[in-house]
């Protein structure tokens, strides 16, 4: 893939939903800033909701450990022991953030974006709720993190296949019910993936819809850091 | 099965031969006295290969791959696969057995121990000997066997990306042997995430005997623990001990490649195939210079806080992807021991025997070795087949390398290691060719360091440098071996307690340090055991004559050189207070009875 058409200018990088609202107030910019982020992410921008949080990895610090697969699963699938809810084990099975690696050494974890126009969300066939609005797949109020009534969901799979072509596709449906799984929980506010991270790789910061490599699967960006550390892209066409 | 907390209690049998494979429980007491690792994977072997002399090259011998009780937890650096195998390249002076060898056992990072667990196994055990080449599929209880003659021939490097683009997944974990154990080059090495080696010892020649190509393994499950806050809290203080410390930082700095520079200062590298301690152009292959001009990444195994591995980039002739290294070892045996300086030069040797599946530490003793028998005269260019095999020579190393790895012309005597190699040059270069056993020394030398001399001689797999130096080191190391845990953040001392603390806590059962140590014993006895059944007696524990005869003429250790009465008075004491025989080396009935080994 061309890094110029994957990454927007400098100005981009730093982009914020008050630099949004303050392009739109200046007028002619906010044409372009549409043309750019789309309709959906202005919607988000002009809608007062609260800021949009996510983990961003530092790649260049990434060292494939996945550590942070074992501390996700541990904080989010908890196990019964006798009376008491505990942390768990830390199956990376059940971790809602995956490490991809590649040959040469690139690793890529991958975790849900935090998408403001959320294309999982209105993938979902799920006739909404009249009182709440939502789908079977919907954004929590609260936590503003993307959450499945499972009672609700068909197990479609539509989810996932959106989540697949337009972003991370970290959305993974469940082998036997079809219903999503890896959906980033933020632990609360206080993702442990971050916090247990050996090498500082991790970070939770506001949603930058125009930071180099967002949203993007680990394929595509495997191979723009591959052509940059190793001058080579060639990871013998394994999906 | 067992019903042993920490452990799934059962062990995937898989039979090349018959194409069946089963999953068998494992006695609880088993899990117990030898753990899992090294320990449970030679109370395999004993077990299975019930009588001495099995040709290793037979359907008959066992490639046992395992994790440890640490192994699928978040335990810092518990990424350890051991394989366990009769060795192909060790053998005794004299047996009554034709096949007589050493057990080998070889440890290597990354990912695959952890997925053997995740699998729902606590090993995998392979015999037999497929029809036509093959490779083995484990998707959780889902075992099969395919053909794999389409990647016969097949390099590492284009093979770990052909494998999973066959499997379609990259969850997977595999490992795979490369050409050489196609051809049964007896030190060949098995692979995993094309940078990562089962090296020392054959164990991929095992598998290329077997026609086994290459094993993946997928999983979903976890084993339960005896102590589930317990464990959590003892995870915790293990994390603390390493995350952020400088010890932590100084593994991700430079990995083992800051002892190049560092060792040839303290006299204690393999340089000019042994001949000397101290490498004067060391900076130039060292971890600085590495860093400068090679490394891009750090990279490390499953849940580990160390990151040792580096992977980087070279230009210009030899120029190309670098999976590892320079690695101490690598780096020497390929570098300072063939006084090869050029640093893409080096990494190309290094990079090409990775995807040729060859250990590079033998490969680069026998290449030392050739180069010294050349230069003094023994052997000309006829019989290197016209190679200019000179110190110091990129391209004769290359082509050295490609001839051993399709043991074609004088890669069919290279390709049995150096005590072959000498055998047959015989004029006095017995003395220079450097073995115990048959398996060649490792980048450490020895004439300024004595210890590491009866780690060489001592230890069960032939020349040995991580078996440890005496007798409390050989046995922590054996019961390390054994947990799924790596060697590298246990020399920092504040990791022991939380570490003893998560083991208790996983199995359920009390171990302290006596303990850990007590089963190590337990442990290194057995493989003496074994090796004593093969035939292999005290005039085997024996090292070059180098080493007492060729003092160090460079260097701050220059006149260096082991006293042979010394170093005789050193092994006596060393093997009474082991409780063996000093003269057979036979372990003492009341060490056996003392360590529950009397009865087997």
């Amino acid at each position: 893939m061309d890094t110029k058409e994957s990454v927007p200018g400098e100005r981009m990088n730093n982009f914020t939903r008050r630099d949004f609202l303050k392009g739109v107030g200046m007028g002619g910019g906010a044409l372009v800033l549409f043309g750019e982020f789309g309709v959906h992410s202005a919607a988000w921008a002009l809608s007062g909701e609260p800021v949009l949080k996510m983990v961003l990895v530092d790649y260049a610090n990434c060292t494939g450990c996945r550590t942070c697969e074992t501390a996700c699963s541990s904080r989010n699938r908890p196990a019964s022991v006798g009376a008491k809810q505990l942390p768990g084990l830390g199956n990376p099975r059940y971790a809602n953030i995956r490490v991809h690696g590649f040959n040469p050494d690139v690793d890529v974890p991958i975790v849900c974006a935090m998408c403001a126009d959320a294309p999982c969300v209105r993938a979902c066939p799920v006739e909404p709720e009249r009182k709440s609005g939502r789908r079977a797949l919907y954004r929590d109020r609260a936590t503003r993190t993307i959450r499945n009534d499972v009672d609700r969901c068909l197990g479609c799979r539509s989810c996932a296949a959106a989540c697949a072509s337009k972003r991370t596709g970290t959305l993974a449906p469940n082998p036997e019910t079809g219903k999503p799984e890896r959906i980033c929980t933020l632990c609360g506010g206080d993702p442990h993936c971050v916090k247990r991270c050996p090498f500082g790789a991790l970070s939770y910061v506001e949603v930058r819809r125009g930071r180099k490599f967002y949203g993007l699967g680990p394929d595509k960006i495997a191979a723009q850091l591959a052509a940059g550390w190793y001058g080579t892209a060639d990871f013998g066409g394994v999906r | 099965m067992s019903g042993k907390a920490g452990y799934h209690g059962k062990i995937l049998n898989i039979d090349l031969s018959t194409g069946r494979s089963e999953a068998v429980a494992i006695p609880r007491e088993d899990l117990d006295l030898f753990v899992g690792g090294q320990g449970l994977g030679m109370k395999i072997l004993w077990d299975r290969l019930k009588k001495p002399g099995v040709d290793p090259l037979s359907p008959d011998n066992l490639l046992i791959f395992m994790p440890g009780p640490f192994s699928g937890f978040p335990v810092p650096s518990s990424s350890r696969t051991c394989v366990v195998t009769k060795s192909p390249i060790t053998a005794p002076l004299k047996s009554d057995y034709p096949h007589a060898s050493t057990v080998t056992y070889s440890n290597m990072g990354g990912f695959f121990g952890p997925e053997i667990r995740f699998a729902g196994y606590d090993g995998v055990v392979v015999t037999g000997k497929a029809k036509v080449l093959s490779y083995i599929v484990i998707d959780d209880g889902k075992v099969e066997i395919r053909e794999a003659t389409k990647f016969k021939g097949m390099r590492t490097d284009p093979f770990d990306k052909a494998i999973l683009a066959e499997l379609g997944d990259r969850r997977f974990k595999t490992v795979y042997i490369g050409p050489a154990g196609e051809h049964l080059v007896p030190y060949s090495s098995i692979i995993h995430t094309a940078g990562r080696a089962a090296g020392r010892g054959g164990a991929g020649c095992v598998m290329g005997s077997k026609n086994l190509k290459a094993i993946a393994v997928r999983g979903s499950g976890q084993p339960g623990v005896a102590d589930h806050a317990g464990f959590l809290a003892a995870l915790e203080k293990a994390r603390a001990a390493l995350y952020g410390t400088a010890y932590a930082k100084s593994w991700a700095e430079q990995g083992t490649a800051r002892a190049i520079v560092g060792n040839s200062n303290a006299g204690t590298e393999a340089v000019r195939n042994y001949r000397e301690g101290t490498f004067l152009e060391a900076d130039k292959i060292g971890g600085d210079a590495a860093r400068r001009d090679v490394w891009v990444k750090d990279i490390a195994c499953y849940c580990c806080p160390l990151a040792c591995k580096k992977s980087g980039v070279t230009r210009g002739k030899y120029g190309g992807v670098v999976h590892d290294g320079p690695e101490y070892e690598t780096g020497v045996m390929l570098g300072s021991n063939l006084m090869i300086s050029d640093m893409p030069g080096l990494l190309k040797a290094i990079t090409t025997l990775d995807d040729l599946g060859l250990d590079q530490i033998s490969t680069g003793n026998v290449i030392g070795f050739l180069m010294e028998a050349y230069e003094k005269g023994m052997i000309d260019r006829k019989f290197l087949d016209g190679i200019d095999l000179r110190w110091g020579s990129v391209d004769a190393t290359l082509a050295m390398i490609e001839k051993i790895a399709a043991r074609d012309g004088v890669g069919r005597l290279a390709a049995k290691g150096v005590a072959a190699l000498s055998r047959e040059i015989g004029q006095g270069s017995e003395k220079f060719a450097i073995q115990v056993k048959g398996l060649e020394l490792a980048a450490h030398n020895i004439q300024a360091n004595q210890p590491r001399g009866l780690s060489y001689v001592t230890a069960s797999r032939g020349a040995c440098h991580m078996s440890g130096d005496d007798i409390p080191m050989q046995n922590r190391r054996a019961m390390l071996d054994s947990t799924g845990m790596c060697f590298f953040p246990t020399f920092e001392p504040a990791l022991e307690e939380p570490m003893l603390a998560l083991l208790s806590a996983i199995t359920g059962r009390e171990y302290d340090k006596a303990e850990f140590e007590k089963i190590g014993e337990r442990i290194f006895n057995l493989e003496k055991m074994f090796n004593y059944r093969e035939g292999f007696r005290r005039e085997d524990d024996r090292l070059p004559d180098r080493f007492f005869e060729d003092a160090f003429t460079v260097g701050p250790k220059k006149g260096a050189v082991l006293d042979r009465t010394r170093f005789e008075a050193m092994l006596t004491r060393y093997y009474k207070d082991r409780g063996w025989d000093p003269e057979t080396t036979k372990p003492g009935a009341a060490k056996l009875k003392e360590l529950g080994l009397d009865l087997l």
